[in-house]
């Protein structure tokens, strides 16, 4: 196991180093595996008492956020400190996820096999910079050549043969151009049936049930589709917004009952008036 | 015959911007080999050094025609350009890789000379000296010289570079090189190298 290397670097950057400031080491965990202060988990991942394997890193970030939102602010101190932590834990599981065979291989390197591999590099780079000097006496020794560099003229040309003047009828490009101009027809959305509802008419039906009093969200609604819905819920937060109607609502998805605001808005008051 | 084949040979010469080959030549006059080559011949000992302005020459695969380099000065007047700018070390490293292991692609380029060599690839290919030459079996763009090169260098084929082992040192110096290597390791690991 290679934990020891990463061992040694999550101490350093472990709980302690913040000193008496509210560090996230005290940050208290209720785990499936493990119940106790953050730092007291890394001590004991460390000592390898605590499966890294079966710990779900991701319940110790949800841990971390609801200390978070109890907290109220977010200290970037402390929250840097987490991130680098909890970064260091994730790469420790992944690699102990991985085999680790191939690496250990790589790093088995003898010295004598390394210098001669080095020396085998530094001969190759060598070659083609001596190369690149011949290059450039070769480059030299044509200094003041030149060549043509003009096109070859367009009659001469292998490509297709270009279209003699007059060859080509006027009327094709007309009516290429008359095609783009023409309007197409109109397409029918006919069959779409998209429902038709505007806020004021909700605004009228609503102010309508607040005439006859209170009345629920659901009976405003009865029936109607989506669409009428959320446009009737519109109508409804401007009618709040002018402060026409108010509603309750006991308990989530519980019935919203809606009244007329028991304080009128100035410069609405005809719109409850009849 | 042969005089009027001159002619025309040395019109498609001069009509050319690239090099001609001398099968190109023969299709085009519907000529034989033999006929052309005694026709270039002719050519080239018209247009020897010293005798035109303008010299037949035989490079990248083809002939073409070539200005003197004796009216290069009142050319750079004429054009206020250098022919070819000067390629800078890293350039002509890039270039003088290509040309030894084409077709070869970025990152081996770049481990060869142990630095990067994406921007001097790009002024290369830019200057037209190399061009892509599809990909690796790993999808990296692989790169080749082109015609431009062996022209500017004044090469018939890729052929005449020279073997580049020739630079190579010779085997006491590589031996003195690698003990040289082997000590300033075993310096380094005796100084701070972990135990394991």
């Amino acid at each position: 196991m290679c934990a020891t290397g990463w061992a040694s670097e999550l101490l350093a950057v472990g709980p302690g180093r913040y000193g008496e400031r509210v560090s996230i080491a005290t940050l208290d965990l209720d785990l499936d595996l493990f119940s106790g202060p953050f730092d007291l988990l890394l001590t004991l991942i460390l000592r390898e008492e605590v499966d890294l394997m079966e710990l779900q890193l991701a319940d110790v970030v949800l841990a971390y956020l609801d200390y978070l939102e109890t907290r109220g602010d977010l200290d970037l101190e402390t929250a840097t400190e987490f991130i680098v932590l909890i970064a260091a834990l994730l790469e420790l599981k992944s690699r102990l996820m991985l085999s680790t065979e191939d690496e250990e291989e790589l790093l088995d390197i003898e010295p004598a096999q390394a210098a001669e591999e080095l020396l085998e590099r530094m001969l190759e780079a060598r070659r083609y910079r001596a190369a690149a000097g011949h290059l450039g006496e070769l480059l030299q020794a044509e200094e003041g050549v030149r060549f043509r560099e003009a096109p070859l003229p367009a009659n001469l040309r292998k490509t297709i043969a270009q279209p003699t003047d007059g060859s080509q009828n006027p009327e094709i490009l007309g009516q290429a151009l008359g095609r783009l101009l023409a309007m197409p027809p109109a397409i029918s959305l006919r069959h779409i049936g998209l429902p038709r509802v505007t806020v004021s008419e909700r605004l009228a039906h609503l102010r309508g049930l607040l005439r006859r009093g209170r009345f629920s969200f659901d009976e405003a609604v009865g029936g109607a589709d989506r669409m009428t819905v959320a446009v009737t819920l519109f109508a409804l937060l401007e009618l709040y917004k002018r402060g026409e109607a108010t509603w309750e609502q006991e308990e989530s998805f519980g019935e919203i009952a809606v009244h007329a605001s028991a304080v009128q808005a100035p410069g609405y008051p005809e719109a409850v008036a009849g | 015959m042969s005089e009027s084949l001159q002619r025309t040979v040395e019109a498609l010469l001069f009509l050319a911007s690239d090099p001609l080959s001398e099968q190109e030549l023969a299709e085009a006059t519907e000529c034989s080999a033999a006929e052309i080559e005694a026709a270039l011949q002719a050519l080239a000992g018209q247009y020897a050094e010293g005798r035109r302005g303008i010299r037949l020459r035989e490079l990248g695969g083809g002939w073409t025609l070539a200005s003197d380099p004796a009216a290069e000065d009142a050319a750079r007047r004429l054009f206020s350009r250098r022919r070819v700018a000067t390629l800078t070390p890293a350039q002509a490293e890039t270039l003088a890789i290509v040309a030894y292991l084409q077709p070869i692609s970025r990152p081996e380029i770049t481990r060869i000379r142990g630095v990067s060599a994406d921007s001097a690839a790009a002024t290369l290919l830019e200057r037209g000296l190399i061009e892509e030459a599809g990909r690796s079996q790993f999808g990296a763009v692989l790169y080749r010289t082109s015609t431009q090169f062996l022209k500017l260098f004044g090469l018939r084929t890729l052929q005449e570079l020279p073997d580049a082992a020739r630079w190579d040192p010779t085997p006491e110096e590589q031996a003195k090189l690698r003990e040289r290597l082997l000590r300033a390791g075993e310096a380094r690991a005796g100084s701070g190298a972990p135990a394991d």
